[in-house]
C-alpha cells in the first residue's frame, strides 16, 4: 500500500510521517527510556516544557507529559483501529453482498444502516457507552480493561453503518460491468465473482473512507472522555485532555501538547484519507 | 394532470414511509439499548415495601411486560408529547418534558447561531477561493482551512476558553444568559462556544462551495454569459452560486449530526444549560428513561431536519425538481 504515495505532495508525506511516528509509539512506547506516565511527581507539578527530566513538561498532577503522551498513542490508536478495523470489515461485508444481492437482504441493510445513520454518531456512540459501562454497583468502578473494550464496541456500531454505506455505494458502481457479466456467464460462483472482481475495486475506496474513519473515532475517543465516559483512569490522549481541561490558566502547556498531537493525528488522516480518494478519482476516470 | 398528481402523492408516500421506518427503527433501538443494561430496570427504579405497590410501580414503567410492548407504550407517550419521568427510587418523579423546555431552546440557538454563521462566512470564502483558484493566496487559504477543518471542535473549546477566557477575559469562560435577560451578555457567553464549533464547519462548507464552483464555472453556461458581457460579479453569483449552493445546503443538513454531537461536548466545556447537559446529567444519575427520550428526540430532530432540507432544494435548483418527477 505504501508505493501509492510515491508520487504524493509534501503535505501528505508529511502526514504519512506522522503517523508512522504515531505508530512506532504505539508499538513501543512501553519500553522506550521515558518516565512512568502513571507516576506523579511531586517534585514538579505543572513544570513548563524543557525541565530536567521532563522533555515537554509535566501537567498540575505531576505526570509527565511526553511519557503520558506516547503511551497514551497506544490506546487510542487500539480503540481506532480496532473499531475501524472490526466496523469497517463487518460493514463493508455487508454492504458488498447487499449491493451485489439486491432485493430483499438490501433493502434490510440499508434501512438498518440508515437507522443508525439517523442518530448523530456521538450521540450513537454516547449513548451505547453509558448504559454498556454502567456499572451493577455504584460503589465500585468499572476497570479500564472493560471500560476500553466497551468504547471499542461502541465505535464499532458507530463506524459500521459509515463504511458499510460506502461499500455499498462503490459496489453498486461496479456490479453491473461487463467484466461481472462476463465472469456470471461463465459460471463462476458469485462468493468467486465477489472476491476476485468486486472486492479489489471496491477496496480502495474503503481505504480511503477508513484513513477518515479512524479520525472521526480519535476525535469521538476525545469527546467520550470530555464528556465523563471515556477511558477513566487510563492513559489515553482523550483522557489526558480531560484531566486538563480546568489547568489552562495554571498549565496552558498540559493541554497544548495532547491537543496538538491528537489534532496532527487527525489532520494526517483526513489528509491521507482525501488523497487516497483523489487518486481514485483519477484511477476511474482513465478508464 | 391526475396522473402527475398520483404520481407525487405515491413519490411523497414513499419518502413519507422511509422516514417513519428510520425514526421507529432508530427508537426501537434505543429502546431496546436498555435491555443491555448490566443492571435490571426493576432494579434500578422499584423500590417497594409490598408485592402490591411493587406491582403498580412495574405496571407504571411499564416493566411488568414484554419490553416489545414496554416500546409502544413509550412510543405512544412520546408522540403525544409525554417524554417521560426522571425516577428517584423511593423518592418521587420529575417530568422530563419540564427539563426539555429549558434546555431544547438553549441547543436550538446554539446550532442556528453556527449554522447560520458558517454559511455566512463560508459563501463569501468559497466564492472567492474558486475564483482564484490556483493562486498563490487562494493555495495558502485552502491548506488552512483543511489544517482548521480537522481540529476537532472541543480542542478549538477549550484552547478559547483558555485564552480568550482566562487569560484575556475578554469573554466569559463559562456560563449562559438567556437572550432575554440581557441580550449582550447572552451573545458574550455565546460567543466562544459558537465559535468553536463553526470554525470547523466554516472550513469544511468553503471547501465543498469551492469544488463545486469550480466545477460550475467550467459550465458552457458561464462561458455564454460571459461572452454576452456579463459583469464577473452577476456570473459569480447568479449563474454559478446558485447551482453550486446544492451540495452545501445537502452538507449543512448531514453536518447537523456531528453539530449536534459536538454541541453535546460543547455545552459541557462552557456550562451551558442546554441538551448535552442534561443528557450527561441522566447518564450520571441512571435516568435511563429520560437518557431514552432525549435521544429520540434528537435523532427524529436530525431526521425531520434532513427532510426539510431535500425540500428546500427543490426550490433552490429547479433541475433536482425534475430530475424528482423523472
Amino acid at each position: 500500500m505504501l508505493k501509492r504515495f510515491y508520487a504524493a505532495d509534501w503535505f501528505t508525506r508529511v502526514s504519512l510521517l506522522w503517523l508512522l511516528v504515531v505508530a512506532f509509539c504505539s508499538i513501543f512506547g512501553r519500553v522506550l527510556p521515558l518516565p512512568d506516565p502513571s507516576f506523579s511527581n511531586f517534585d514538579s507539578l505543572g513544570v513548563g516544557p524543557f525541565s530536567p527530566g521532563h522533555v515537554l513538561g509535566a501537567d498540575l498532577n505531576g505526570y509527565d507529559l511526553l511519557a503520558n503522551v506516547v503511551v497514551g498513542a497506544q490506546t487510542s490508536m487500539l480503540i481506532a483501529l480496532v473499531s475501524v478495523g472490526a466496523g469497517g470489515s463487518i460493514g463493508a461485508t455487508l454492504g458488498i453482498v447487499a449491493a451485489y444481492r439486491r432485493g430483499r437482504f438490501d433493502y434490510f441493510v440499508n434501512t438498518s444502516f440508515n437507522i443508525l445513520l439517523s442518530i448523530p454518531n456521538l450521540v450513537l456512540g454516547l449513548s451505547l457507552v453509558a448504559v454498556l459501562a454502567t456499572s451493577p454497583n455504584p460503589d465500585v468502578q468499572i476497570s479500564v480493561a472493560r471500560r476500553t473494550f466497551v468504547i471499542v464496541l461502541s465505535l464499532t456500531v458507530v463506524i459500521i453503518p459509515i463504511l458499510g454505506r460506502i461499500a455499498r455505494g462503490a459496489t453498486l458502481a461496479w456490479v453491473n460491468r461487463d467484466f461481472v457479466t462476463a465472469a456470471r456467464s461463465m459460471g463462476m460462483r458469485d462468493n468467486q465473482i465477489i472476491l476476485r472482481h468486486i472486492v479489489p475495486n471496491v477496496l480502495p475506496a474503503i481505504y480511503g473512507v477508513g484513513f477518515l474513519a479512524v479520525g472521526v473515532v480519535i476525535v469521538a475517543e476525545g469527546a467520550l472522555s470530555l464528556l465523563g465516559v471515556g477511558v477513566i483512569d487510563g492513559i489515553s490522549w482523550g483522557s489526558m485532555i480531560a484531566r486538563v481541561a480546568g489547568d489552562f490558566e495554571f498549565a496552558p502547556h498540559s493541554l497544548y501538547v495532547p491537543a496538538i498531537v491528537l489534532s496532527l493525528t487527525v489532520i494526517s488522516c483526513n489528509q491521507i484519507g482525501d488523497y487516497l480518494r483523489s487518486r481514485l478519482d483519477i484511477r476511474e476516470g482513465k478508464i | 394532470m391526475i396522473n402527475e398528481l398520483i404520481m407525487k402523492l405515491t413519490i411523497f408516500g414513499r419518502r413519507f414511509a422511509q422516514v417513519l421506518i428510520v425514526l421507529i427503527g432508530s427508537t426501537f433501538l434505543l429502546s431496546m439499548l436498555l435491555q443491555l443494561l448490566p443492571v435490571g430496570l426493576e432494579e434500578l427504579y422499584v423500590v417497594s415495601f409490598d408485592e402490591a405497590s411493587r406491582q403498580i410501580q412495574l405496571k407504571r414503567l411499564r416493566l411488568d411486560r414484554n419490553p416489545v410492548f414496554g416500546y409502544f407504550g413509550w412510543l405512544w407517550d412520546f408522540v403525544r408529547g409525554d417524554f417521560g419521568q426522571y425516577i428517584y427510587a423511593g423518592a418521587g418523579e420529575k417530568p422530563v418534558s419540564g427539563q426539555i423546555a429549558a434546555a431544547l431552546p438553549v441547543s436550538l440557538r446554539l446550532v442556528l447561531y453556527v449554522q447560520v454563521i458558517s454559511i455566512l462566512v463560508s459563501v463569501p470564502l468559497g466564492i472567492y477561493t474558486a475564483y482564484r483558484a490556483g493562486r498563490k493566496i487562494e493555495k495558502v487559504i485552502s491548506y488552512g482551512l483543511f489544517t482548521l477543518s480537522a481540529i476537532p471542535n472541543f480542542i478549538l473549546a477549550l484552547l478559547f476558553a483558555g485564552f480568550f477566557g482566562v487569560t484575556l477575559g475578554w469573554f466569559p469562560p463559562l456560563g449562559y444568559v438567556g437572550p432575554s435577560e440581557d441580550l449582550v451578555e447572552h451573545f458574550r457567553t455565546m460567543a466562544l462556544p459558537v465559535l468553536a464549533l463553526a470554525i470547523p464547519l466554516i472550513a469544511a462548507y468553503t471547501r465543498i462551495l469551492r469544488t463545486d464552483m469550480i466545477a460550475s464555472l467550467r459550465e458552457d453556461y458561464v462561458t455564454m454569459a460571459a461572452s454576452k458581457g456579463l459583469s464577473n460579479r452577476r456570473i459569480l453569483f447568479r449563474h454559478v452560486l446558485r447551482p453550486s449552493s446544492i451540495t452545501l445546503l445537502t452538507s449543512a443538513a448531514l453536518n447537523m449530526g456531528g453539530l449536534i454531537g459536538g454541541a453535546l461536548v460543547i455545552e459541557q466545556i462552557f456550562s451551558i444549560p442546554g441538551m448535552g447537559t442534561e443528557i450527561a446529567i441522566a447518564i450520571f444519575g441512571r435516568q435511563f428513561f429520560a437518557l431514552q427520550s432525549y435521544i429520540a428526540l434528537i435523532a427524529v430532530g436530525y431526521v425531520l431536519f434532513n427532510v426539510l432540507v431535500d425540500l428546500l432544494i427543490g426550490f433552490v435548483d429547479p433541475r433536482a425538481r425534475e430530475r424528482r418527477r423523472a
